[in-house]
Order: C-alpha cells, then structure tokens, then sequence
C-alpha cells in the first residue's frame, strides 16, 4: 500500500492518488477477521451457514442467533463486526417492509440487494461517517406462484385482458453478497470471513452452476464447507448455524427458516466424518456423496 | 410580457374571473371517515368442536344488492393455528390483511432467534396464537372506533390458544369483544347461530363434539344462509383449525344438496330463471 | 425582488387567483361542496345486562349476570362484567370493578383501572387504597367527559377499617360511597327491591305507634349469607321480567382473605 501514512487513509470518502479508498480496504479488513460465512444457491432453494466461534463457555449454546430474517422469503448473514451487521439488517427489514407498504408485495431479492448496495456503497461517501464492517450474504426465494397482492381478494380474470400467460416461468433462489464498498454480485456460491479462500475453492468444486444440487445436499455441503475452513482455527471451539430458503414445494414452503436441528446435526456429523476421512488420504480429493 | 413570473401561465383574473375553489377540499373542513362500508362481504359462521374450530365465510362481495365480486376469499390464515374470518367492508379487510401480515414477519424475525434452543422452545410457542391475535385486534378494532374513523368490520378469530385449547372470539368495529362455542357475524347471527348453539349449546357440549359434526352443523349453516340471504351465494371457503391438523383451508366449496322443493310454484328460484 | 417569488399579490395590475383554497370557510349550504356533515357512526352501543354491589361489616359483594346483548342477539351467554383490579399481590387489598353498558368501553375502563393500580405500587411501593383507587377511576371518567365511557361502574373492597367498601359512578365520573347499588338494564328493577331489603325503606317496627310516631326500621350490616341471597333473589327476579338480563350469574365476594368467585346458572330464555 504506496499511499499508507501518506494521510489519504485518514479520512472516509477520499480518494488516494492511485485511486483507492483506503478506509472501505480498512474495512476489508474487518471483514477479513471474522467467522466464515456462506450461501450456496441450489436447484430448489438457497442455504446460508455461519461459523460461529464459541468466544466465552459462559454463552449458552444455540443462543445469540446470528442469521436474520428479512422477510418471510430472504435472510441475511454477514461477517465483520457484527453491530454493523445488525444494522445492516434493521435496514434490510425496513426495505423489505417498505417495499411492501408500496408495492403490495414481496421485495425480490435482486431489489433488496440493490437497494442494501445503495445504502451502503452511500457509507463511503461522507467523511462523517465511516463503511460499514461488514460482508452480508443475501438468500431469498422469489415465489415461482403467480403472487397476489398483499391482500388481494378475489383471482383477477381467467383469460383475456390481465388473465394468466401459461407456462411463464418466474421466481426461485437467488443468493447476493454485498461487500464493504457496496459493491454486490449475484452468486451461486458466496464465502466471506476468515476461512473465505478455503471456502471458496470447496464451493467451486461443487459446480453449483449447472444447477443441479438439491437443497438437502447443499444444507450437507455447507456444513462441510464451514468445518473445512474452520481447519486452520482448529484449536478454538465452534457452532454452526444453518438456514435455508426453499421452493413452495420444499421444506420450507418459500420462508426462510433455521435449518431443523435434526437435519442440521446429521451434517454436521457427516462433515466431521468427512473431514476425518481427508485426514487419512492426505489429498482430499474424495468428497462426501450422499 | 408580463414582468413577474409567478404570474406566468396563470389566468387573468380580470379576463376569467377570480379562481373557483370551490371545487377543493376545505382544508379547515371536516375530516373524511368512513362513514358507511361500500363493497361488504356478509355473515360469517364458525363454532368449535373438541379439538378445533371450524369457521366458514361465502366467496361473495357485494356493491350494496349487486353481487359484484363471486371470488372474494373472507377466510384469511394467520398463522398454522389462527384463521381469521370477514364480514363487512371489504377494504377494511385488505388493510386490515397487510397490517396482520406486517405483523406476522416483525413476529418471524425473531422466530427462532428469540428461542434460545430450538430443542427447549418448541417453534410453535413462540409464535402468536388466536387469543393473541384476538386481542391484538380488538385493540386495534377500540383505537379506530375512538377516534371516530371505524373499521367497518365484524371479524370473527378462530384458532387455538395458548394451551392449544380450541378459541373463538368475535370483534367488531365498534371494539365490542366476545366468546361463545359458537359465533356468527350478521344475518348468521340470525339463522346460523340458532343451528350450532343445538349442537354446542355450552362448553361442556364442546368436549363431545367431533369435528365431523362441527364442520356438519357449519356446512349446513352455509345451506341455510344461501337460501335466505339475498347478500349471500353458494360458493364458501371453510377452514378448520385444529391441534393434529393445523390449518385446513378450502376456498372454493360448492353447496351440495340444495333443496328448493319450497320454492315450487315459484319461478325464477334455482335453476329455473322464468 | 425576493417578496415577488414569495407568492405576495401584485399591487397593481391585473389581479391573478394564487390562492388555491378559500380563505374563509365557506358556510355549509348547496352552493358549498364542503358544508358540515354529519357522521354516519355511531360510536356506541348498548350490551345489556345488569350488575348489583352490597358491601357488609368485613366483606363487599359484586355481582352481575353474564349475558352479552345486541338488540334481541345475544352474543353470547358468557361474557363477565366483573373484573379484579390490581392483581393479586400477597399484600394487595382485594378490589373488583363491576361494568355494565357498553361493554367495549368496560373491558377498557377496567384494563385502564388495573394498569393504574399495578402502576401505583411499582412506583410508591404500596398498595393503593380502596378509597384513592375510587376517586382515581372518577376521575378516569370524568378525563373523557366529552366522549364518555358508557358504563354504569361499580367499585367494591374494603376500606382501611376493613369495612366493606363500595362505590357507584355515572358514566362521566360523579360517584358515591353506598350500601348496596344496581346497575345496567335491570337497575329499575333492582334497585327498589334493595332499598327495601338492604336499607328497609318504606319496613317500620312493627306495633312502635300509629301515623308520625311509626318507627321506620333501623337497617343494619347484613350477614353474608343474607346478602348473598339477596343477590340471588334480585337476580332471579330481575331474569323474569328483563330480557337482557340471564344465562348466568357472576358474584365477586370480596373479604380480607380476598375474591372469592361464585357462578351461578340463570335462566337462558
């Protein structure tokens, strides 16, 4: 970094001569040191996981959820400091809501990314105000249902004029990573946090592109992801926290919810297994198949 | 030209005369309250049985006599152990549906986040029942009436309650609040409520009533209301509410069994339009 | 310059229409599109049934039938006018308010009592008397004196003497410390059966004279089991002759040892 303690890194909002904005680095930063967090968008829905590292013994375990919900059909994880976070969410759910309060109904999860974008790409433009620390992932299911408007009655015309178009295909899962800058991407898989690289490289190897992995398998392979990338902080004790967006049809019926416990200890147990199971090969080239 | 630009685009008033305002608001005037519902939906039956509740509106929407929505749902969930049931404006309904479903999602967000452990909060505890429902309503119902801007609504709540024990409360525009084994809003006040009080006259009769002759007596309810409410049609939405089954809503029943044998010599009943 | 873009009429000249509402409002008349209307709501209704409150040397009883009314409907059979105030707080002196009229604005007047009572004693670390409590739901009243409660309101407990206590109110707040008072539809019907029966008006001792030397008989603290009998009679009574009034009947009988709850059938017709 050329221009560190050349005074361009003092203040927010100014740019160096080479042209970057060392406060949002700083707030990379941030993000850098805190626990991994992912979203893996799979055929029928999308899965958001989250290390937790336990800091204290005296913290209950299971409590002090950190995965919010938006709206019935989006959730938020994000890695960094974690008032930002909550932040972050408060402000999600307001978009959310408002968006509901003007439109009659549900945000789609690209609206609610742009705007979230907006609002903190907005935090590196004041020397007032510092960016936000934080790396939110965004999961959402935009109903593939003909959607009514928030308290819509009746079911509009049948056929002609505003009647129904057969076979139009809309809605399913989406995933949306905003990072300190504002800026965001669409992904099929998303990382941030501490164990992001060795994340990423598990994510990429699941091919989520072609569109073929099921939800129960992505809710297995996150929670192997999240115990891989925990590898190098091996020594510090660690919670995993899961929750998944489905189709109408599937699990969840389109609203977001924490992942059950009971399917959630089942992968948990399995990434363990599965660690395990590299150990003993060196090269961890088998990954887990169900 | 003229000088001043405020003036531009503006009539003379030497040449128009003076603008007439008549036509706007005054803005020391009164203000606009509902002052009579406009597109109503009518009764609303429900009554409960020893598990449950069963609860039925028509799918009808009324413009004074005309019938001018024939798919209007009245039946509106909650949640998996509330329904909520419409009799009167039908806008009123609509907002009062997003202020639920506001309220619904602040209640989600923290859902699961405010139960510690799943495992010792069970999912289900932590969401509102129908008596938080109820009352939530109510107050909501009381607030409108006293500020003398109603919602012009007869709603009846029909769920399960804290201990997962069968509920039914009524609530209208006026904040008035009750509870009975059975309820019926308007003109079923009338016809309906004579019919399920035979079945559940008290709530001891409640414990031997099977949801079969709950959703029988409502049913037949229905039938009765059909023949006998001009404001009334024969296509229904019931909903049965009970602790195994959680919510069963079914929005488009058709009135089986009609008899119009009274109707006879009269023409233009039924099928027969002359 | 700057008065020009403030909207300020041009002296001279032509005259321009800035204002887009009259200045002064315009008097209600065909002419007029916004007159005075009239509201279509009436924002009161009448629940029916009646209550009754006789207080004894160590004890207060409440009562009151459980029929909810709308015009010849009755809502339903069960539908308590009496409510507890204060909680039941080891040291709270029992207290229980009676409402009968608009019940919509009874549940609410109560639920305001209660929650002034509770607050009372997280703030001053204290319960709060019979007597303040009764005087603060005057003035609970009298506060929407023009858009009253509609509730004929009774108050029963016992004073710091231990006495039984009961106070009457109107619906904007004028009250009374009595003996004994009825309230709601069947009030007229009660009412003159406890003067009689509670204050022995209109009773004399018999053989005490003839004509001003007559003795009228002395009323005095009525046992418990007399009273609670009275209020049985008024009741059963009062279903006779009142259509409101029926189904059941609620008691609230308030002792040091606290409310006890009594429910009774009446007639359902």
């Amino acid at each position: 970094m050329t221009s560190i303690g050349t005074g361009y890194d003092l203040s927010n909002s100014v740019f160096s001569p080479d042209g970057r904005n060392f406060q949002v680095e700083y707030a990379v930063k941030a993000v850098e040191n805190g626990g991994t967090a992912i979203g893996i968008r799979c055929k029928d829905g999308v899965v958001l996981a989250l290390e937790k590292l336990v800091t204290s013994k005296l913290l209950k375990p299971g409590a002090n959820k950190r995965i919010a919900t938006v709206d019935r059909h989006m959730g938020v994880v994000s890695a960094g400091l974690l008032p930002d976070g909550r932040h972050f969410v408060s402000r999600a759910r307001d978009e959310a809501a408002q968006w509901r309060r003007f439109y009659k109904g549900p945000i789609p999860t690209s609206a609610l990314a742009n705007r979230m974008g907006s609002y903190v790409q907005a935090y590196t433009l004041y020397s007032s105000v510092r960016p936000f620390g934080v790396t939110a992932i965004v999961a959402g299911w935009d109903s593939e249902a003909e959607l009514p408007v928030d308290g819509q009655v009746g079911a509009g015309p049948a056929v002609g004029a505003g009647g129904k178009k057969e076979g139009g295909k809309q809605g399913g899962p989406f995933l949306y990573m905003i990072e300190p800058s504002g800026l965001y991407w669409g992904y099929y898989g998303a990382a941030t946090g501490k164990g992001r690289q060795a994340a990423k490289t598990e994510l990429e190897k699941l091919d989520l592109g072609s569109g073929e992995l099921t939800l129960e398998q992505g809710v297995k392979e996150a929670a192997r992801i999240i115990y891989v990338a925990h590898e190098d902080s091996k020594d510090k004790d660690l919670e995993v926290e899961m929750t998944w967006v489905s189709a109408l049809d599937g699990p969840t019926k389109g609203r977001h919810e924490e992942v059950p416990k009971e399917l959630r200890e089942e992968a948990e147990r399995l990434a363990k297994k599965a660690l395990e199971g590299d150990d003993d090969e060196e090269e961890g080239a088998e990954r887990m198949q169900e | 030209m003229n000088h001043f630009p405020q003036a531009w685009g503006r009539p003379r008033d030497d040449v128009y005369g003076a603008y007439d305002a008549s036509y706007l608001h005054d803005q020391n005037g009164p203000k606009a309250h509902t002052q009579s519902p406009i597109v109503t939906g009518t009764s609303v039956v429900a009554m409960k049985f020893k598990d449950g509740v069963v609860i039925a509106t028509d799918n009808l929407a009324s413009y004074g006599a005309l019938a001018r929505f024939t798919n209007v749902k009245r039946l509106r969930q909650f949640n998996t152990r509330a329904v909520l049931g419409f009799g009167g404006d039908v806008s009123d309904m609509q907002y009062l549906d997003r202020l639920l479903s506001s309220l619904s999602i602040r209640e989600n967000y923290s859902a699961y986040a405010s139960s510690a452990d799943s495992a010792d909060a069970t999912e289900a505890s932590a969401e509102l029942n129908a008596k938080n429902l109820h009352t939530y309503l109510s107050k909501v119902m009381y607030k409108r009436r006293s500020d003398f801007n109603p919602l012009w609504n007869a709603i009846l709540v029909a769920g399960l309650d804290g201990d997962g024990k069968p509920f039914l409360a009524s609530a209208d525009l006026l904040g008035s609040t009750f509870s009975a084994p059975s309820l019926a809003t308007g003109f079923g006040a009338h016809l309906a409520q004579p019919m399920m009080r035979r079945v559940v006259p008290n709530e001891a009769a409640v414990a031997n009533t099977t949801r079969e002759m709950a959703e029988k007596a409502v049913r037949d309810a229905m039938k009765v209301l059909f023949y006998r409410d001009a404001r009334s049609m024969d296509r229904y939405s019931i909903a049965i509410v009970s602790k195994e089954g959680g919510v069963e809503m079914m929005e488009d029943e058709q009135l089986e069994g009609q008899s119009w044998a009274f109707a006879d010599r009269i023409r233009g009943y039924g099928t027969q339009v002359n | 310059m700057g008065s020009i873009f403030q909207g300020a009429p041009i002296p001279e000249g032509p005259g321009y229409s800035f204002r887009e509402t009259p200045a002064v409002r315009q008097a209600p008349g065909p002419s007029s599109a916004a007159g005075e209307r009239q509201h279509g709501f009436y924002p009161y209704t009448d629940n029916g049934g009646s209550t009754l409150g006789i207080s004894g040397a160590d004890f207060a009883i409440l009562a009151g039938d459980t029929r909810s009314t709308s015009g010849y409907n009755i809502n339903t059979r069960y539908a308590p006018k009496l409510y507890k105030i204060g909680g039941d707080a080891p040291d709270t002196p029992p207290i229980a308010l009676s409402v009968v009229g608009f019940a919509a604005d009874g549940a609410a007047l109560a639920e305001r009592l209660d929650t002034i009572v509770k607050m009372y004693r997280y703030q001053h670390g204290k319960p709060m008397g019979v007597a303040a409590c009764a005087q603060r739901l005057s003035h609970l009243l009298y506060m929407k004196r023009f858009f009253p409660f509609y509730v004929a309101a009774i108050l029963a407990g016992l004073d710091e003497s231990g006495r039984g206590a009961l106070y009457s109110y109107d619906p904007v707040g004028s009250y009374e410390r009595e003996q004994c008072r009825a309230g709601g539809a069947a009030a007229s019907l009660i009412m003159p059966f406890l003067d009689n029966q509670v204050n022995f008006k209109n009773q004399n001792v018999p053989g005490s004279g003839q004509g001003h030397a007559l003795e009228p008989r002395k009323p005095y603290d009525l046992p418990r089991g007399t009273v609670e009998e009275l209020v049985q009679d008024a009741f059963t009574s009062a279903v006779e002759r009142h259509i409101e009034v029926g189904d059941g009947l609620q008691m609230m009988i308030i002792t040091r040892d606290g409310i006890e709850e009594v429910y009774r059938d009446l007639k359902k017709d």
